[in-house]
């Protein structure tokens, strides 16, 4: 007898979104991550824009990543247009990245993921018995919005960071302080990782993965580069994203979804963290030598831990970042160099890269290309879903405890809805 | 539980006293919800920008950081209470003001912001806090349109109302 087994609205993720399993029997015949949230259409509203206009529209795709949008369209819009952004600019728009990735690093670890380890249904249920975490949580999340406030000039879709630099750099006075508490949280998000180390990773979902994250210039740890590294040892230009992505659509998300060749992959922090880990420095870079196992390799629930080590080292980063930005001086704006080009940006959002792809023709914006961290995950969540709820039915686990072990892996991608359902064609027959 | 809207006096005198009647003695802060670019949603942004002319130190919207915020609020040694404002499907009419308490904003669908708005709540009710949700039913959520007219009078009116408050609690 064939019955279904429903997460209609799956809490705890940014975005509307459910999970269906279709059992025939015993046998899981289907698990879907259905995406019920509405398309928007943004990269067909700024078809004709200028580049400064698409600027203040692309971000409002997601108020979470809002950052980062911005940053993959400055890369992308700015190679376009034939731009080389001064050191300072580029230094400064790494500092907003790293403020943006402790900012949604905590929110996610703390109070999205950590209630079902701990078998809480929400951080509301938490308050009692780890209200201290909470609170920190909060403490994490207020200064990461407090870096992006500085850098951007909002806390959401600030609109400071311009084609060709910063409408106005950061202060001294604003880097020192940024410096001066970024080091004071360093022992909270040290305290993090712990908690995060000594969590129990069911094993339900375990199957080989294939990452894929930007290659950081300089062999250094970071959110953006030229260049895709792939966990299967080949590195690919950005350019070429449409080769590592090949979106289509289903029928039952309004999401596009991605593969590689015919292969799933994973996104995110733990894609950075198995491409670019052995990169990490400081105590970052200890506990993830220290808490790094073949288990990453093929556990989607590690991403969770993969986050709280990279928010210790943005933290444990940011001082430096501060101190470097501070020493430059304010470098004039950069115009562009020709009207008719196309480029494209790669960016990691905390949820993994981020790609935006322009044409731009006589100085408007003739095609837009945005694919986001979760469309590319999608597939991969879905692969990894089935396997948990095969396992665990297997076992005899209860319907209630199969919902939450494929809860706990969806939420785990960290997956943002909102952002990837910007775009999808309805084909009407 | 109180709902609001037509503009008669009796019912902005009634939503006064149910706002009252929540609010100690102390301090009223009012923390605004939502997202400007999607017309209604951004009705409580909208009376928090509009109460921050009035009220600089009492008036905050998520574009000050509402976690942040709450946490500020949380370690004030002060009684105080604090009013999130918020877009909400209450399936009522564009424009209708209800006013919700703390142990009824745990229901998921209550409001577009619910997880945030229910663990602020609890996080300031531990602090010895006291929190209520002012629901306002948005028209149109459309990307980028204009807020609509019935909404745009909800916002006024909850302007008056809230000003009021936080006046006589000063």
């Amino acid at each position: 007898m064939s019955r279904e087994l429903n997460v209609e609205a799956l809490a705890r993720v940014e975005g509307d979104g459910g999970i269906t399993v279709t059992l025939d029997g015993k046998k899981v015949k289907s698990v879907t991550l259905d995406v019920h949230e509405g398309p928007r259409l943004i990269e067909q509203l700024v078809k004709g824009m200028t580049p400064a206009d698409d600027l203040n529209v692309v971000p409002r795709i997601c108020a979470i990543c809002t950052l980062s949008h911005r940053y993959a369209a400055l890369r992308g819009l700015e190679k376009a247009l034939g731009i080389t952004p001064p050191e300072k600019t580029q230094l400064t728009r790494e500092l907003m990245m790293l403020g943006e990735n402790v900012e949604s690093n905590s929110l996610h670890t703390f109070l999205l993921a950590l209630p079902d380890f701990l078998g809480y249904p929400s951080a509301i249920a938490m308050l009692n018995d780890y209200g201290d975490d909470v609170k920190r949580a909060l403490r994490l999340k207020k200064f990461g919005n407090h870096v992006m406030e500085v850098t951007s000039g909002r806390i959401v879709h600030g609109e400071n960071p311009i084609i060709g630099g910063f409408g106005k750099y950061p202060s001294r006075k604003q880097l020192d302080e940024i410096r001066v508490k970024a080091q004071e949280l360093v022992p909270d998000a040290v305290r993090d990782v712990e908690l995060f180390a000594s969590l129990e990773y069911p094993a339900y979902s375990e199957a080989p993965m294939v990452f894929m994250s930007v290659n950081a210039p300089k062999k250094k740890y970071g959110f953006a580069g030229d260049t895709i590294l792939i966990s299967n040892g080949k590195e690919v230009s950005c350019e070429d994203y449409k080769k590592l992505t090949n979106e289509r659509v289903v029928p039952h998300s309004f999401a596009k979804r991605s593969l590689y060749g015919d292969k799933t992959f994973t996104v995110g922090a733990n894609a950075r963290m198995i491409n670019m880990g052995k990169r990490l420095e400081g105590q970052a870079g200890d506990m993830f030598k220290e808490h790094y196992n073949d288990r990453w390799l093929k556990n989607p629930l590690y991403n969770n831990l993969a986050q709280a080590i990279e928010m210790l080292w943005s933290l444990e980063h940011l001082p430096d970042a501060c101190e470097v930005v501070a020493s430059l001086d304010d470098p004039k704006i950069e115009q562009p160099t020709r009207l008719t080009g196309s480029g494209t940006g790669a960016v990691e959002a905390p949820r993994g890269t981020l790609y935006h792809h322009y044409e731009i023709k006589d100085g408007l914006i003739d095609v837009a290309d945005i694919i986001t961290p979760t469309a590319q995950n999608l597939d991969d969540i879905e692969l990894h879903m089935k396997l948990a709820a095969e396992r665990m039915l297997a076992e005899g686990k209860s319907d209630p405890e199969v919902r939450l072990g494929l809860e706990m892996v969806a939420r785990a991608y960290d997956p943002c809805i909102s952002c990837a359902t910007h775009l999808v064609r309805l084909k009407r027959v | 539980m109180h709902k609001l809207r037509d503009a008669s006096g009796e019912a902005e005198a009634g939503l006064r006293a149910e706002l009252e009647s929540i609010a100690g003695q102390g301090r009223v802060y009012v923390l605004g919800l939502g997202y400007l670019d999607k017309a209604d949603d951004g009705a409580g942004v909208l009376v928090a920008h509009a109460l921050k002319k009035l009220f600089p130190s009492y008036s905050y919207s998520e574009h000050d950081g509402v976690e942040g915020t709450v946490l500020d609020i949380s370690e004030k040694k002060e009684d105080a209470t604090v009013f999130f404002v918020d877009a909400a499907d209450l399936g009522e009419a564009p424009g209708t003001i209800r006013v919700v308490r703390k142990d009824e904003i745990n229901d998921r669908e209550i409001t577009t912001h619910r997880v945030a708005v229910a663990l602020m709540a609890a996080i300031l009710e531990r602090a010895g806090k006291r929190c209520g949700v002012i629901c306002v039913q948005p028209g149109t959520v459309a990307f980028r349109a204009e807020v609509s007219g019935p909404v745009k009078e909800a916002i006024e009116r909850l302007t008056v109302v809230l000003s009021h408050l936080m006046r006589i609690r000063d």
